[in-house]
């Protein structure tokens, strides 16, 4: 029994597939652990080679080498039994957590820099084996997430607690939803552990502060347990939007702060918050865990300043930080309800538009979009660009947004305002004489807009006069550009001699034109998106930028969204989860397969934002738009069979349809029509809305009759294998791959 | 207790002169129309004055009775009055404030009325006397600013923009009245900004600041620097823009409203004349009732806000939130018990949620659809004047829009569609187009087909050339644009087509009668310039390669057309006579039609000829162009795709004066109608302690 303590130890960090009997299995794993150098070089292959041997070792010696291969409990520690006297020889108790130990026996958890001095002194000997795992390089962070789920030590909990801090911020974010769930669901130790990293965080970064938010509202709201503990998970929701969290300012800091007082500022503690996660990852292991062990004392220095520098506070920051975004994603929402009223999609589209246009007056404000990667405020939505998705009954639909990427989020500046039509001055102005106004009032008039005169790009009034002397710069082939110009240049000079041009050539410019324009999709005002989705994304932006009034900002970017309205995305959240987790073990595994794991955003249980895949439309859209076969629609938008770029896509093709059969397989992923399915310009197919995923389904049928979705025509798409007719490599490569995936991936995904 | 005393009185002294009762006030009035100070009996006479309801009509009556020299006599008392007014308007009580400025109306009204001939210098002086007159309009213009920009009662910014509207529009012609001149030193711009920017007293009193702007913007256009002009055109207050436009198309979608209502009543009508088959005069009859009061003052806002702001561009596709939620009638009529004004939410960075009434009914609109709608109305019938006038600015406004570059933007943005209900003309040849099968398109197509439905329409004897020219005009302009940005749009050019070719027929056939009044080879020249510029330019914005060959097969469908208009211009051309520059301008511009003409009318015949077909069909001869396009050449023409750029100062201001006329004493006479009637401000103040 007590041998679990030990046992999967060893076998989490390395991406082993089978949890074997013990006995048999030391081999293959210190060969993993030998291939997991590369990434985590600090491990001496020998030495963990040696470490790991002992404790195979140690596990026969104690327990005759009883196989176990259950992960579910590895931290089943029975008191009274002789592992646990074992193991209290062998590791001297921390003194901080002295009481809890007394009463619970638990003696492994330990996290003060005395009780990490003092083994180390003691040597691996006499060290508590579950201690090394945690303490060792290979300790990450899905390990420590499942060991706060099953282990019932509050030692241990605590210790796992503290140890949250180590991690890189985006290791952790990507458990947020679990650890949550895990606030919220579970007693009391787990949440007291929890809790001071989440408020750490979240006194960082505001967008840590919001995904909590989110997420403990989207996972409270449904809960069927007591009160207590629903309050819990609402309590601290509470606090964090009460904005008590906000940051906590460091003096040193202030003076940078000085020339901007009135812009409502938080000061950054990013520097700081940079330094320690840089630390965290090469600071030795000994100093790392006193670092741990002192964090809640951090926690006081942290608050100490804050209180010093409290009136500073007062007036540096707005009054509840988050406001603004919640407002934002709150008139997001409201739109989405509102259109789900209106019957027609034309009519969506169009009250879409003048929504977003009315919302477009609020901005630039202090909001940002959490599904980006990068610091940003939003600088204006560009409405007519907007479009609604399909779908039955409600009105998901997809926004560009346009951001000014900046350092910091909250010591920024917010963008001012410039008018949707930068203007230099206006035509009467320039016509009439200077008096009347004075100088400072004209200066006056102009003040929101700074760098104005910069600004080489605003249109000028003459722009259409001049006409002859532009160039078009939408996209022209060389050649037409050339007769075009030459057409023009000739032009002005007409009168001395006449030109004369072939009609030919003016029909044949149309229609090559024509063709070589990209298979753009015709406009259906069933069906919106399509058109919009299927313009190249560089090309949109090229041309968003073009009319945008803070286009030329040299830190302007686009973004997009989909906002749901209606659905529940917290089911997408997990399936982000398990794909971004199958995509890693890919890549390490070095797995040819591709998948696009799509970023979730929980606003509610029944709301959420989605990060859209870029150039990609659904094949559904392809059918319709084309009326072609897939293979016949690659080979008009790649080219013919032996082009490179046919087969490149087609390379993709296999890659991706063969990674998500895989995910559809594992994860049971019904309602796989082909809207579902998208197919990018590269010639990836992706899968949508994971919205019934394994036991749920459409209509109350625990299964569907097909494993996962690979339809004639997707196989017509796949190479053949040479000489022989059939496609047939693609099977048994697709059970390879299951082979490698399937059993890894499924324990890394909890809750 | 005095004043009952004082009350007795002057009723005791009326009865003595054995006259009818008079009111307080009437008698003194009178006082004042004594050479006598009315002050020197009852030091507070003016305060007592200001507490009287005042009687217009008297007031306004005996000054109109008085002739010049017996008005010049009473100039001081009324002076006098004219000064106390304005200290009035400072008072705190809010009846003191109301009575002045309804005082300060009559004064105004009355002296203007009788001094019609006299120059503005002597109302000036009749008013307010010269040395004074600066410095009282200065205070005048500050208490009304000031009125106008408080918190204060709604009615009583009303009464203020009533008082100013009677200002502006006392003289037929805006730019004789003189005393202007101090409205546009003392500018009160910024008070009707704020009026506009604010959403309740937008609702309230925006119609009147529109109207006030539009005016004050007309005075002295031309001849000198006219504040309100450079300040409106600097605008860039996205609220107060916004503001301004909501009301413009309010105003206007009232108007497009009151039309159908009018029109759904005359529905059955119709129908019978249809059944009984009288034919289209009795259609017309019956049309003609249809005709709703047009707003040209609201039109004439709508153009100085497109013709001199930039930034108003952008709010023309502004969607209108508040159509569907505002009840308010748009009419100037006496303002209702005012709203407590509520607070606008101070501007911050937080965004608080905008709603838009939900009701699935009303499509979305925007100022520039509601204004093509309203455009498509009063174009339909041009025969009385008021109606030309609005027909012509509105040509005259999509022209300025034609020309801006952020307009065509938006007009051509393949993401903005929008169904657009135009209203067609009722004709014996076809029938009322179904609503409903209206596709969704971008903006400029239902521009086009209002143009086209235009040119169709007003083929007539009184012949409106120089509507024609402008509308020919928008579409060129249009047609620039898209050459130059290279926007290939999905319209069916063969309607612009085919009604630019019969508006050439039309031409030819009424030559003579025509020709006696205008100069019909502008026109001519400008719809052959259309043609060579799909013809030379087709490629670059013609959206298939079948749409140029169907270019062709119209032009070779009806050639006869072309022929018929060369033997013309060249008759005209070699006589020596009035029209020889202009009818061989034709001649040059007609010459790569010619030449398809000649090239392919020939291979049609021998296609026939070889086929044995007598009638070739549609298909075929698009087979015989396609096939011969390589062995025809045409000649480049000279800035086909160059425009002359709107420009009023030179050639409308002849049209703006005579506009700016009549709506100046439309304003007025509207304003003579519901006379600042006193009941409901009584009412409002009389709760007030």
């Amino acid at each position: 029994m007590g041998d679990t303590v030990v046992e999967p130890a060893p076998l989490k960090p390395t991406s082993e597939p089978t949890p074997g009997p013990s006995g048999n299995n030391g081999g293959s794993l210190l060969s993993v652990i030998t291939e997991g150098v590369g990434e985590l070089s600090v491990i001496d292959p020998e030495v963990a080679q040696k470490a790991c041997q002992e404790v195979l070792e140690k596990v026969k010696l104690l327990h005759g080498g009883v196989a176990i291969s259950s992960r579910g409990t590895p931290l089943e520690l029975v008191n009274g039994d002789g592992v646990d006297s074992e193991i209290r020889c062998l590791d001297d108790p921390p003194s901080q957590i002295r009481e809890e130990e007394d009463e619970m026996g638990a003696t492994v958890a330990s996290g003060t820099a005395k009780g990490a001095r003092r083994r180390r002194q003691n040597n691996s000997a006499k060290q508590s084996w579950l201690l090394r795992l945690f303490e060792s390089k290979l300790f990450d962070i899905s390990m420590a997430i499942s060991y706060l789920y099953n282990s019932k030590e509050p030692g241990v909990q605590a210790y796992i607690g503290n140890r949250l801090f180590c991690f890189r911020n985006e290791d952790v974010d990507f458990y947020l939803p679990q650890l949550l769930n895990m606030y919220i669901h579970m007693d009391e130790d787990v949440g007291d552990a929890i809790k001071p990293y989440i408020v750490h965080r979240c006194r960082q970064s505001i967008n840590f502060s919001l995904q909590c938010a989110l997420l403990l509202g989207a996972y409270s709201s449904d809960m069927h347990i007591s009160t207590q503990r629903h309050s819990r998970g609402t309590k601290l929701r509470k606090l964090i939007l009460s904005d008590e969290l906000k940051p906590a300012h460091r003096k040193r800091e202030l003076p940078s702060l000085s020339p901007a007082p009135d812009t409502g500022l938080s000061p950054s503690k990013r520097t700081h918050q940079r330094s320690k996660s840089d630390a965290t990852a090469s600071i030795s292991l000994s100093s790392n865990l006193k670092r741990t062990a002192s964090n809640p004392k951090v926690e006081n220095e942290d608050e100490e300043l804050s209180s010093s520098t409290e009136s500073i506070d007062i007036s540096f920051s707005s009054p509840v930080r988050l406001a603004p975004e919640r407002e934002f994603i709150k008139s997001l929402m409201a739109i989405g309800k509102r259109l789900a009223t209106l019957p027609t999609k034309e009519q969506k589209t169009q009250r879409l538009i003048s929504e977003l246009s009315l919302l477009n007056h609020k901005l630039p404000a202090r909001v940002w979009l959490p599904t980006a990667g990068f610091d940003h405020h939003v600088v204006r939505v560009p409405h007519t660009q907007a479009v609604v998705l399909n779908s039955k009954d409600k009105a998901p639909y997809l926004i560009y947004v346009e951001v000014l990427e900046c350092e910091n989020f909250d010591t920024t500046n917010v963008p001012a305002r410039i008018p949707e039509n930068r203007i230099r001055s206006t035509r009467s102005v320039e016509n009439l004489p200077e008096c009347g106004i004075t100088h400072e009032q004209r200066a006056g008039s102009f003040s929101t807009v700074p760098n104005y005169d910069n600004d080489d790009e605003a249109w000028s009034v003459d722009d259409i006069g001049e006409l002859q002397v532009e160039l078009p710069e939408v996209h022209t082939n060389s050649c037409d550009n050339i007769s075009q110009f030459s057409v023009d240049s000739i032009t002005s000079q007409e009168s001395k001699e006449p030109v004369f041009i072939a009609a030919g050539d003016i029909r044949r410019r149309l229609s090559e034109q024509l063709a070589h324009t990209p298979t753009a999709f015709k406009r259906d005002p069933e069906d919106p998106s399509a058109v919009a989705l299927k313009e190249p994304w560089q090309e949109k932006v090229r041309r968003i930028r073009e009319g945008s009034p803070y286009g030329h900002l040299p830190n302007w970017r686009l973004l997009s969204v989909i906002v749901k309205c209606g659905d529940d995305l917290r089911q997408e959240l997990l399936a982000f989860q398990v794909l971004k987790q199958l995509q890693s073990i890919w890549e390490q595994e070095r797995v040819p397969l591709w998948i696009k794991p799509y970023k979730i955003l929980v606003i509610s249980a029944d709301s959420g934002m989605i990060e859209p895949v870029v150039n990609a439309v659904s094949i559904h859209q392809v059918k319709k738009q084309s009326q072609l076969s897939l293979l016949d629609y690659f080979l008009q938008e790649h080219g013919s069979y032996t082009t490179e770029a046919f087969l490149s896509a087609q390379r993709n093709f296999v890659q991706s349809c063969a990674g998500y059969c895989l995910v559809c397989y594992l994860l049971q992923v019904k309602d796989r029509h082909n809207g579902n399915i998208l197919l990018d310009a590269e010639g990836h197919i992706i899968h949508i809305d994971f919205g019934f995923i394994l036991s749920s389904s459409p209509r109350n049928l625990g299964f569907e009759t097909s494993a996962f979705k690979l339809t004639t025509e997707f196989v017509d798409l796949s190479p053949l294998l040479p000489g022989d007719g059939r496609p047939g490599w693609r099977h048994v490569q697709l059970l390879q791959d299951a082979d490698a995936a399937g059993a890894d991936c499924c324990p890394e995904t909890h809750g | 207790m005095a004043q009952v005393e004082k009350r007795g009185g002057l009723l005791r002294k009326s009865s003595a002169y054995k006259k009818p009762l008079k009111e307080k006030v009437v008698l003194m009035y009178d006082e004042i129309f004594m050479t006598e100070d009315p002050s020197k009996c009852s030091p507070r006479f003016w305060e007592e004055l200001f507490l009287m309801k005042v009687n217009l009509e008297y007031l306004e009556g005996k000054l109109e009775s008085l002739d010049g020299e017996e008005l010049m006599k009473i100039k001081d008392n009324i002076n006098c009055l004219f000064q106390h007014c304005i200290q009035a308007l400072g008072e705190e009580h809010p009846i003191r404030v109301v009575n002045a400025l309804q005082t300060l109306c009559a004064l105004i009204r009355g002296v203007h009325q009788k001094n019609k001939s006299t120059s503005g210098f002597d109302i000036i002086n009749m008013l307010m006397g010269f040395d004074k007159a600066e410095l009282c309009m200065k205070n005048l213009m500050e208490s009304l600013d000031s009125l106008l920009c408080a918190e204060g009662s709604e009615s009583l910014k009303s009464l203020c923009l009533k008082l100013l509207l009677c200002l502006v529009t006392v003289t037929d012609n805006i730019s004789q009245n003189t005393i202007l001149e101090y409205v546009m030193i003392n500018s009160i711009f910024e008070a009707i900004l704020q009026i506009l920017s604010h959403p309740p007293s937008r609702r309230e009193h925006g119609y009147d600041a529109v109207v006030l702007l539009a005016l004050l913007v007309n005075y002295r256009k031309y001849e000198s620097v006219n504040p309100y002009i450079v300040k409106l055109s600097i605008v860039d207050d996205e609220a107060t823009l916004n503001g301004m436009g909501l009301v413009i198309a309010q105003a206007l979608s009232e108007y497009n409203r009151q039309y159908k209502d009018k029109e759904e009543e005359h529905q059955g009508g119709f129908f019978s004349a249809l059944t009984n088959m009288v034919g289209s005069m009795f259609i017309a009859d019956a049309h003609e009732k249809i005709s709703v009061q047009t707003n040209e003052a609201i039109l004439l806002a709508l153009y100085e806000a497109v013709h001199l702001n930039r930034n108003f561009i952008t709010v023309l596709a502004q969607s209108h939130p508040e159509m569907g939620l505002v009840t308010t009638p748009v009419s100037p009529a006496p303002a209702t018990p005012a709203t407590p004004l509520g607070t606008t939410p101070p501007s911050s960075d937080v965004i608080s949620s905008v709603e838009l009434p939900l009701d699935a009914d009303v499509q979305t609109s925007n100022l520039l659809i509601t204004f093509l709608k309203y455009s498509s109305i009063v174009m339909q019938d041009t025969k009385d004047e008021h109606r030309l006038h609005s027909g012509k600015l509105c040509l005259i406004i999509l022209t300025c829009i034609a020309e801006d570059q952020y307009a065509n933007a938006f007009l051509h943005d393949d993401n903005m569609n929008f169904r657009v209900n135009l209203h067609r003309m009722p004709m014996r040849h076809r029938k009322k187009a179904a609503d409903k099968n209206l596709p969704c398109r971008p903006l400029v197509c239902a521009v086009l087909d209002l143009m086209v439905e235009f040119i169709v329409t007003h083929m007539m004897k009184e012949f409106p050339m120089d509507l024609y020219v402008r509308c020919i005009q928008v579409v060129h302009k249009l047609l620039c644009y898209q050459k130059k940005c290279r926007v290939r749009l999905h319209y069916t050019w063969r309607e612009l087509w085919s009604a630019l070719i019969n508006l050439l027929k039309f031409l030819m056939s009424n030559e003579t009668v025509l020709l006696a009044k205008h100069n019909i080879f502008t026109l001519a020249l400008m719809i052959v310039n259309l043609f060579n510029m799909f013809i030379t330019y087709g490629d670059t914005f013609l959206p298939t390669p079948s749409s140029y060959d169907e270019l062709y097969y119209e032009i070779i469908r009806m050639h006869q057309s072309f022929d018929n208009l060369y033997s013309m211009v060249l008759r005209l051309s070699t006589n020596a006579g009035q029209w020889k520059e202009a009818a061989s301008k034709v001649t040059h511009a007609l010459v790569n039609i010619r030449a398809i003409i000649n090239h392919f009318n020939p291979k049609i015949e021998s296609y026939a000829a070889v086929n044995h077909i007598s009638q070739l069909s549609e298909e075929q001869v698009l087979e015989v162009v396609r096939a011969n396009y390589d062995t025809l050449t045409l000649k480049l023409q000279d800035g086909l795709d160059q425009y002359e750029r709107y420009s009023e100062q030179h050639k409308e201001a002849a049209f703006f004066k005579e506009l700016v006329r009549s709506i100046s004493t439309n304003v007025r006479r509207n304003l003579a109608f519901h006379t600042l009637s006193q009941e409901v401000l009584l009412k409002e103040f009389s709760t007030i302690s």
